[in-house]
C-alpha cells in the first residue's frame, strides 16, 4: 500500500507539471493580452504599451516565459496580478475563497442531507404514486436548465415578491462605517458554521449505537436545542454582538442563492441514493432482517440505508472537488464575488498569474481528492484491486 | 455445408430478435422510461417537421425562417391619455397604464395628429401567440415556434454526436486500461486525471476564445473532453469485473489472441453500460451547449440557449410573465429534452441491471 501511494504521488507530480505547462500554453493561445486596451488610449505616449509589456515580462518568447513561470511556481512565487497590480494571486484567493466556501459548504451539506433522505424514501416507497411524483420533480430539478431557472427564481423572489435582494453579497450602505472587512465576518461565520456542524455530527456518531429509536431521536433533538441556545448566547454577548448586524446582512443575501442551488443540487444525490438503495434492498440480509420481524423503518434506516450510503459519500467527495468549477455560473448570476467569479474574470481578462494560480488551486485539490477516493475505494470494494493499476 | 451455415445464421438472427423483443418488453414496463421516450420522440418530430414544412411550402421561409424571417404583425391600439394621479377607476397604479391594446398619447411622437379615442395602426414586436404564430414572435419579428424546432435540431445533432464520440473513446480506452493494466492503465488514468483537473466551464471559455465554435466543433470538443475524462474510470471499473469472468479465461485457454478477447468478449459485455452512459451524457451535452450559448460564446445562429440569451439581453427576462412566450418555451424545451433522455437512461438501466427491476 505504501509503495502504491509513493508511486502514485510521483505520478501526480508529473501530471501536475504537465497540467501547469498545458494551462499556461492555453492561456497564451487566447488572442491578445491583458494590456491591449492601452493601445486604444490616445493620451498615452506611443511606447507606453511596449514599456508595460517589458515591465511584466510579456515581451519575452513564450517558451522562456513558461520555463520562468514553472520554476518560480515551484519556488512558491506566483507573481503579481495584472489587473489588481500590487496584490498577489494568493492574496486575491485568500480574499475570495471564504465567500465561496461559506455559500457552497452550506448548500452541499443541506443538499446532501435532503437528497439522501428523499432518495431513501423514494426507494422504499417503490411503485407507489408518491414515488412517481417525487421522481418526476427530482428529475425536473436535476435536468432543469440552471441559469434560466436561477434567473426565474431571482425574478420571482427578488423582483416580484421583493423578499430577497437581487445579487451582491451585502448592502454597501450598511458597511460605510463598519470597523471590519467583510472577510473578517466571513471567517467568523465559517468558524461558527463549522463548529455547529461538527457538534451535530459528533452527536450523530455518538447516538448511532443507541438501540431505541425514540430515545435516539430525543437525544438528537436535545443536541439541536443545545446548539440553538448556545448560538443565541454566542451572537448576543461579547465580541460577536457588534458583528451581528453585519453577519445578518451577509446571511440575508445568502438565502436565495442557497435555496436555488440546493433545489438543483439535491436531486443528483436523491436519484443516486435511490438507485443504490433499490439494489441493496434486493440483498439477502434485508430478507433476513424482514424474517427476523424487525420494523420497516428500522430495516430502512439501519440495514439498507447505511450500505447504500457508501457510493453516495464517494460521489459527495467528487462534488466537493467541483465546488469552485461549479460556482462559476452561480456566482455570475447572483453577482457573488467569490472564487468562481475570480476564475472567470481572470480567464476573460487574461490575467494570467491569477488564472494560473486559481487553476492550479483547483487542480491540486482535484488530484488529492482522486487519490483519497481511490484509496478509500480499495478499502471498501475489494473488486477494484489497486495492484492492477500499476 | 453452406446450408448448415445459413441455418446457424438464421438461428443467431432469431436469438437476437428474441433478445431485442425481451428487452423492449422490459423497457416498456418502466412507466417513466416510456414517458422519457415519448418526450424524446416529440422533440425528434419537431426537429424533422420544420424542413418538411419549408419544403412543402406550408411555411414561407421569408416569414418563418428562424434566423432571418420577419413578419409584420399589425395591431390597432386605442389612443388614451394616462391620468396624473392614481388610483383611478380603471388603473390601480402607474404601471397599469396603458393597459393591453392601448397606447399613451404622450408616447406618440411619430404621429402627432392623433387624438384621444382614435385608433393607432402599428406593428408590434414581440407579438403574442396567434393562429399564424403559435408561440408568438421575438423582438425581431421571428417565429418562436420555428426557433424551437431549429433548436431541437441543434440539440439532437450536438447531443447525439458528442455522446457517441465520447462514449466510443471512453469505452475503448477503459477496456484497454482494464485489460492490459500496468503502465498502459497508469498512463490512461493519469490522463483522465489531467482532464478532470481542468475546470470545465473556464476551459470551454478559453477554447471558444481562440476557436470559433460551431455546432460540429463544439460536439467534437465536448465529446473528446467527456470521453477522456471521468467516464474512462467508470467504464474501466466495469471492465475489470468482466475481465475476471470465467468465459474470458476459457477464451484465453483455447488460444484466443489478446485483441480477439478484448473485442469479442470484453467489449460486448461492457457495451450495455456504455450505451447507458451515452444516454446520460446526452443530457450533459445539451446542458453545456445551452450554457455556452446563454453566455454568448458560441458561433451558432440559433439554439435554445441563444433564445434565452436574446430574451435576457433584450431585457425581457425580468419583465415577468407578460412576455412568457419569450422566456418559457426555450427554457422548458432544454429542461424537458434533457429530462427525457435522463428518463430513457433510467429505463435502460432497469433493462441492463436486473437488480433494479421491481420483481
Amino acid at each position: 500500500m505504501a509503495e502504491y501511494i509513493i508511486r502514485r504521488t510521483l505520478q501526480m507530480i508529473v501530471v501536475f507539471f504537465i497540467f501547469l505547462v498545458t494551462s499556461y500554453l492555453l492561456f497564451n493561445a487566447i488572442p491578445g493580452n491583458a494590456f491591449q486596451n492601452l493601445l486604444l488610449n490616445p493620451e498615452l505616449p506611443p511606447d507606453a504599451y511596449e514599456r508595460v509589456l517589458k515591465t511584466y515580462g510579456l515581451d519575452k518568447p513564450l517558451m522562456e516565459r513558461v520555463q520562468l513561470y514553472v520554476v518560480n511556481f515551484f519556488k512558491g512565487d506566483f507573481g503579481y496580478s495584472y489587473k489588481y497590480f500590487p496584490k498577489t494571486p494568493i492574496e486575491l484567493i485568500a480574499e475570495r475563497l471564504p465567500r465561496t466556501l461559506m455559500l457552497f459548504a452550506i448548500v452541499n451539506i443541506v443538499a446532501f442531507y435532503t437528497g439522501f433522505l428523499v432518495g431513501k424514501i423514494l426507494a422504499w416507497k417503490r411503485g407507489s404514486k408518491s414515488e412517481t411524483w417525487i421522481t418526476v420533480t427530482s428529475v425536473f430539478s436535476y435536468t432543469v436548465f440552471y441559469p434560466w431557472f436561477a434567473l426565474m427564481m431571482l425574478w420571482f423572489f427578488g423582483y416580484k415578491m421583493g423578499w430577497f435582494p437581487i445579487g451582491k453579497f451585502l448592502y454597501p450602505e450598511k458597511w460605510y462605517d463598519a470597523p471590519w472587512d467583510s472577510d473578517v465576518i466571513f471567517v467568523l461565520m465559517i468558524k461558527f458554521t463549522a463548529i455547529i456542524s461538527l457538534f451535530q455530527f459528533i452527536a450523530y456518531l455518538l447516538t448511532r449505537g443507541i438501540e431505541s429509536l425514540t430515545q435516539r431521536r430525543n437525544i438528537r433533538f436535545g443536541s439541536l436545542l443545545v446548539i440553538f441556545i448556545s448560538s443565541y448566547i454566542f451572537w448576543n454577548y461579547g465580541d460577536a454582538l457588534t458583528k451581528k448586524p453585519y453577519a445578518a446582512d451577509i446571511a440575508y443575501h445568502m438565502i436565495l442563492p442557497v435555496i436555488v442551488v440546493t433545489i438543483v443540487a439535491f436531486a443528483g444525490t436523491a436519484l443516486l441514493t435511490r438507485t443504490t438503495m433499490v439494489e441493496v434492498i434486493k440483498e439477502d440480509y434485508i430478507l433476513t432482517a424482514r424474517a427476523k420481524g424487525l420494523s420497516q423503518k428500522r430495516i430502512r434506516d439501519r440495514h439498507a440505508a447505511r450500505t447504500a450510503l457508501l457510493p453516495v459519500v464517494t460521489s459527495f467527495i467528487f462534488t466537493i472537488v467541483t465546488i469552485i468549477d461549479g460556482s462559476v455560473l452561480t456566482e455570475t448570476i447572483f453577482s457573488w464575488p467569490g472564487m468562481g467569479q475570480l476564475l472567470l474574470q481572470s480567464v476573460l481578462e487574461e490575467d494570467i498569474p491569477v488564472a494560473m494560480a486559481t487553476f492550479s488551486f483547483v487542480g491540486v485539490f482535484a488530484l488529492i481528492a482522486h487519490l483519497v477516493a481511490d484509496i478509500s475505494y480499495s478499502y471498501l470494494d475489494p473488486r477494484i484491486r489497486i495492484k492492477s493499476q500499476g | 455445408m453452406s446450408k448448415k451455415i445459413t441455418q446457424q445464421e438464421e438461428l443467431q438472427k432469431q436469438i437476437r430478435k428474441d433478445a431485442l423483443r425481451k428487452n423492449w418488453k422490459l423497457f416498456s414496463q418502466s412507466k417513466l422510461g416510456m414517458i422519457g421516450l415519448y418526450i424524446v420522440c416529440f422533440f425528434l418530430f419537431l426537429a424533422l417537421l420544420q424542413p418538411f414544412l419549408f419544403i412543402t411550402g406550408i411555411w414561407n421561409p421569408a416569414i418563418y425562417d428562424p434566423v432571418v424571417g420577419y413578419d409584420q404583425i399589425k395591431a390597432e391600439l386605442l389612443v388614451i391619455e394616462c391620468p396624473k394621479e392614481y388610483p383611478t377607476e380603471k388603473y390601480e397604479s402607474y404601471s397599469d397604464c396603458p393597459g393591453p391594446g392601448e397606447v399613451n398619447i404622450k408616447k406618440l411622437y411619430m404621429a402627432p395628429d392623433l387624438k384621444v379615442g382614435e385608433y393607432y395602426d402599428t406593428f408590434i414586436q414581440p407579438a403574442p401567440p396567434s393562429k399564424t404564430h403559435l408561440l408568438g414572435t421575438d423582438s425581431l419579428g421571428r417565429d418562436i415556434f420555428s426557433q424551437i424546432m431549429e433548436g431541437s435540431q441543434v440539440a439532437f445533432v450536438l447531443g447525439l454526436l458528442s455522446a457517441t464520440l465520447g462514449v466510443g473513446i471512453s469505452t475503448i480506452l477503459g477496456t484497454i486500461a482494464a485489460f492490459f493494466g500496468g503502465r498502459v492503465d497508469a498512463y490512461l488514468m493519469r490522463q483522465s486525471d489531467l482532464i478532470l483537473m481542468l475546470p470545465s466551464l473556464p476551459l470551454l471559455f478559453i477554447i471558444s476564445a481562440f476557436a470559433e465554435l460551431k455546432v460540429w466543433h463544439l460536439a467534437v470538443v465536448l465529446g473528446v473532453l467527456g470521453g477522456l475524462g471521468g467516464s474512462v474510470i467508470t467504464i474501466k471499473s466495469q471492465a475489470l469485473q468482466v475481465k475476471v469472468k470465467p468465459y474470458v479465461d476459457s477464451a484465453r485457454i483455447t488460444g484466443g489472441s489478446k485483441w480477439q478477447i478484448l473485442f469479442q468478449h470484453i467489449l460486448p459485455n461492457v457495451a450495455p453500460l456504455a450505451l447507458l452512459f451515452m444516454v446520460f451524457s446526452v443530457t450533459g451535452a445539451i446542458a453545456s451547449e445551452s450554457v455556452l450559448s446563454f453566455l454568448g460564446l458560441l458561433n451558432i445562429d440559433m439554439s435554445w440557449g441563444i433564445m434565452i440569451y436574446l430574451s435576457q439581453t433584450d431585457g425581457f427576462i425580468f419583465s415577468g410573465l407578460d412576455f412568457w412566450w419569450l422566456i418559457l418555451p426555450a427554457g422548458l424545451a432544454v429542461t424537458f429534452l434533457a429530462g427525457g433522455f435522463y428518463l430513457v437512461g433510467r429505463g435502460l438501466d432497469e433493462v441492463f441491471n436486473p437488480r433494479l427491476r421491481k420483481r
